[in-house]
């Protein structure tokens, strides 16, 4: 080596180099991206989240969540993501996404929260697993009401004002009885408490099946969602547990039914929310087990406050069953932390189309599973 | 072969002088003028080691059992695996690296470092960035991004004290004496200039100027693999082209292998870091470029390794002995096999299996410790004795250190591959339920739990031995402390 200046030069050429191909043309070519709308410059996507996702973002950080939970969907030739369906929602399916993921749905992130290790499941469309008519509350920006105390997806306060007397009798009900027929505690998905209770109730029993893609019916259609899908849910697991033939075709309509994991069977099944609603990742991040045995997730009880129930219990209170249930009298409610760490969860979705990337919606859908894009 | 090596204890006594006395003087005069920053260096990075080893077993045991301790919300999984992994990057792996640098410029620069506490305001600044850095990880206040969450003032604080370091380090070449370039100088003295390079960079491009979306997560990938390999990379090789020769009295096999090996090195691992996110949301272009060089780094590898395995030739038993020699050979060889892992994961057909897997822990590991760490504790051995002018106390001790320690990161890099394996072969599977592949990675997670208890024996033992040196309680014999008994006719018995 002869000589100090050469090898000086050398060196930081070298680094200059690197940082010239992979960090200043890569953002030359994909580093000013705008967000994509229409013709008449509607149905623009994807827009900034909301003050309280942003907040939840930071929590999410915090925690390292990102260690365990990647957000990206990788392409269908690259890997099996989009076949993937998520555990706790296996019908209607709900997959890991419908197109891979691209630069352009992150335009917004900072930071951008790809991942790298999946000892959870990718959450890049979790917010699409919502039951419908709480998924599209969180998407829209609200930078109208940032002070906004409750996530979109929970019920508004008023419930505490009228139907508490319906509500604290629902309980009290399921509870000793433990019919796995009887229709769900409307405290099992809060938004039930809001329409009267007994029609509700009626409603329910009188619906058939899961209509989770009418998203105009006010407030009957979570419990209605959660009443359905889960007897199939034990069922599928009684089914898919004996044989266990990983080596079967991997076609979408029998993926679900052996991914099936009902959350405890001992349990009754109305007790659980809707899967992916606010009020199921409220009790997930409290007590992952409680809903999926399997779980490697460890809790979150410091984002939530026990206290002592004044009055009536509270709207969004965590309604827990047996072991770690709060105890006659103390209720379980999320801090203003966890609020916006769900609504950050709840937010996330990447199933509107983009132009450059072509939608890989598997034909063998059930209708209920796509998304109504208007587009 | 060179019999002067042996430190002098106090060399001002040395009144007749030969050719050879007076090298001996000089290096003794250098390396007394290298005790004190060293020494620091080297003390704080061992009570990090200590620390983020403490940190490593919480992270491991709590991925397991994730009841574990959970309530605390500073104690949650994903604040003390950060905290564990700056630790050792921060902590342990650059003060270390950096403890070493010094000693090997003014050694090799033939010269005497010139105010000394300055480097010692340079470590301690560095020590509080990493102790602000820590605490803000577990306060909440991560920034989310990989090898990259110290919070804004605990990266301005590290900035601040290398800026110190660095360009003490780089400045000592202005005085050096005698012309030649010696190899690890180069790896030196390219790792000093790069570090602050791609630090600035990528702070700026992700805190200061924010780039846009997903382009975060490829600085952040630039800056990670570029901090694995052009900053500890660099420093364990060059560390690892001085000890070899050294130890065994033998000059490099070739000079021109190491040249090319030197600048395919710098030319083609600063390219690496996208394959981290193969078929991730980028143009597919910047993800090929990198696992092309990913690739073509087989060629630096392969001309390192075949140097030292040529420069070793015939010296091997001398492993048998010397405690320095074994560690760094050992930390060379893991080199060859971190590489050939990298190349692997790496290609597209594995990464659709591995990507999201325990495999990439395996691998950071392989690179940080088996490869980087295990050179810099031979290092120690070479040095320590040299500074306190003490040898160390218990040859058993260096050899449960070194066992553990292998055993341990054997058992880990086991593990985790297998574990990885199963893990991902299950995840891109979707037929199964998603929980499958994290259960069924589990049993080896316990097993790689296992290996960090034989990891912490390792490290609090090497601890302990250190603090008897520091404290002055080593041997005062003239010969340096052997793993084993040397034969009848020591040949190589001076050779340490």
């Amino acid at each position: 080596m002869k000589g100090f200046t050469p090898l000086v030069l050398g060196i930081l050429a070298t680094l200059a180099f690197s940082w010239l191909g992979l960090a200043y043309i890569p953002d030359l070519q994909i580093g000013h991206l705008d967000p994509q709308s229409d013709e008449e410059g509607t149905d623009i996507y994807p827009m900034p989240k909301s003050g309280m996702a942003e907040r939840g973002r930071r929590i999410y950080v915090a925690n390292g969540c990102f260690y365990c939970h990647s957000e990206q969907v990788r392409a269908d030739y690259a890997a099996s993501d989009i076949d993937r369906p998520r555990d706790a929602a296996p019908s209607p399916p709900s997959k890991w996404g419908d197109r891979r993921s691209a630069p352009r749905d992150y335009i917004f992130d900072r930071p951008a929260l790809l991942g790298k290790m999946r000892m959870g499941p990718d959450l890049a469309n979790i917010g699409k697993a919502a039951p419908a008519e709480e998924e599209a509350a969180p998407a829209q920006p609200s930078p109208a009401n940032p002070a906004n105390p409750v996530p979109p997806g929970a019920s508004p306060p008023v419930a505490n004002a009228s139907p508490p007397p319906a509500n604290a009798a629902a309980q009290q009900n399921a509870k000793p009885a433990a019919q796995p027929s009887t229709p769900p505690a409307p405290a099992a998905s809060p938004s039930a408490a809001n329409a009267p209770p007994p029609p509700a109730n009626a409603q329910q029993n009188a619906k058939p099946a899961a209509q989770p893609s009418t998203p105009t019916e006010p407030a009957a259609s979570p419990p209605a969602t959660n009443a359905s899908p889960t007897p199939t849910n034990a069922t599928a697991q009684q089914n898919a547990k004996p044989p266990a033939q990983p080596s079967t075709s991997p076609a979408p309509a029998a993926s679900p039914a052996q991914a099936a994991t009902a959350p405890s069977p001992a349990a009754s099944p109305s007790e659980f929310p809707a899967p992916y609603s606010a009020a199921w990742h409220h009790q997930h991040l409290y007590a992952p087990r409680s809903l999926n045995l399997d779980s490697d997730m460890p809790a979150y009880k410091f984002f939530y406050e026990k206290r002592r129930v004044g009055g009536e219990q509270s709207a969004d209170a965590i309604n827990l069953r047996g072991e770690g249930a709060p105890g006659e009298g103390w209720e379980i409610v999320p801090t203003y932390d966890a609020k916006c760490l769900v609504a950050y969860l709840m937010s996330l979705n990447q199933s509107h189309p983009l132009n450059e990337v072509k939608s890989a919606a598997p034909p063998a859908a059930s209708p209920a599973a796509a998304k109504p894009v208007a587009k | 072969m060179n019999p002067t090596e042996i430190p002098l204890k106090s060399p001002s006594s040395v009144t007749n002088l030969s050719i050879g006395d007076v090298e001996q003087v000089e290096r003794a005069l250098i390396d007394a003028s290298t005790r004190v920053p060293v020494l620091m260096f080297y003390a704080s990075a061992v009570v990090w080691l200590l620390l983020g080893t403490l940190l490593a077993g919480f992270t491991s045991f709590k991925l397991h059992s994730p009841d574990l301790l959970s309530n605390v919300s500073f104690l949650t999984w994903g604040r003390i695996r950060p905290a564990h992994l700056n630790v050792m990057l921060y902590g342990w792996g650059s003060m270390v690296g950096m403890g070493t640098a010094i000693w090997l410029m003014a050694r090799l620069c033939r010269t005497t470092l010139r105010h000394p506490l300055l480097l010692v305001t340079g470590g301690a600044f560095w020590n509080l960035g990493v102790l602000l850095g820590i605490c803000g990880i577990l306060m909440g206040d991560s920034t989310g991004y990989h090898w990259l969450e110290f919070p804004s003032y605990a990266a301005v604080t590290l900035f601040i004290a290398y800026s110190i370091i660095g360009s003490w380090a780089v400045l000592m070449f202005r005085f050096r004496r005698g012309d030649p370039i010696y190899i690890t100088q180069w790896y030196l003295l390219a790792a000093f200039l790069w570090f602050p390079w791609m630090y600035l960079a990528a702070q700026t491009m992700l805190f200061i100027v924010p780039v846009q979306g997903v382009l975060q997560a490829a600085v952040n990938w630039w800056y990670a693999n570029n901090l694995l390999f052009l900053w500890f990379g660099s420093l364990g090789l060059g560390t690892a082209y001085y000890m070899i020769p050294k130890v065994i009295g033998r000059p490099v096999y070739s000079y021109h292998l190491a040249a090319i090996g030197f600048w395919t090195y710098a030319f083609f691992a600063s390219w690496t870091g996208m394959q981290r996110l193969v078929d991730g949301p980028f143009p597919a272009w910047m993800i090929t470029a990198s696992i092309a060089a990913m690739i073509l780094c087989i060629i630096p590898v392969a001309t390192v390794g075949l140097n030292h395995h040529m420069t070793m030739r015939g010296y091997f038993p001398l492993m048998r002995y010397s405690p320095t020699l074994r560690f760094t050979v050992f930390g060379a060889m893991s080199y060859t096999a971190f590489s050939v892992l990298g190349v692997v994961i790496s290609l597209r057909s594995f990464a659709r299996y591995l990507q999201f897997s325990e495999v990439s822990v395996a691998y950071s590991h392989l690179g940080l410790y088996a490869f980087f760490s295990m050179i810099m504790f031979g290092a120690m051995y070479y040095i320590v004795p040299r500074l306190v002018g003490r040898e160390w106390r218990f040859a058993s001790l260096i050899k449960i250190h070194f066992w553990a320690s292998v055993y341990g990161i054997g058992l880990m890099t086991l593990m985790l591959l297998a574990g990885g394996m199963v893990q991902g072969m299950n995840m891109d599977n979707p037929t199964l339920p998603f929980t499958e592949s994290t259960q069924s990675v589990l049993p080896y997670l316990r097993g790689r739990s296992l290996s960090g208890i034989l990891m912490t024996v390792a490290h609090f033992v090497f601890a302990y031995h250190f603090l008897l040196m520091l404290l002055g309680l080593g041997r005062t014999a003239s010969v340096p402390t052997f793993l084993n008994p040397v034969n009848p006719e020591p040949r190589e018995m001076v050779a340490h």
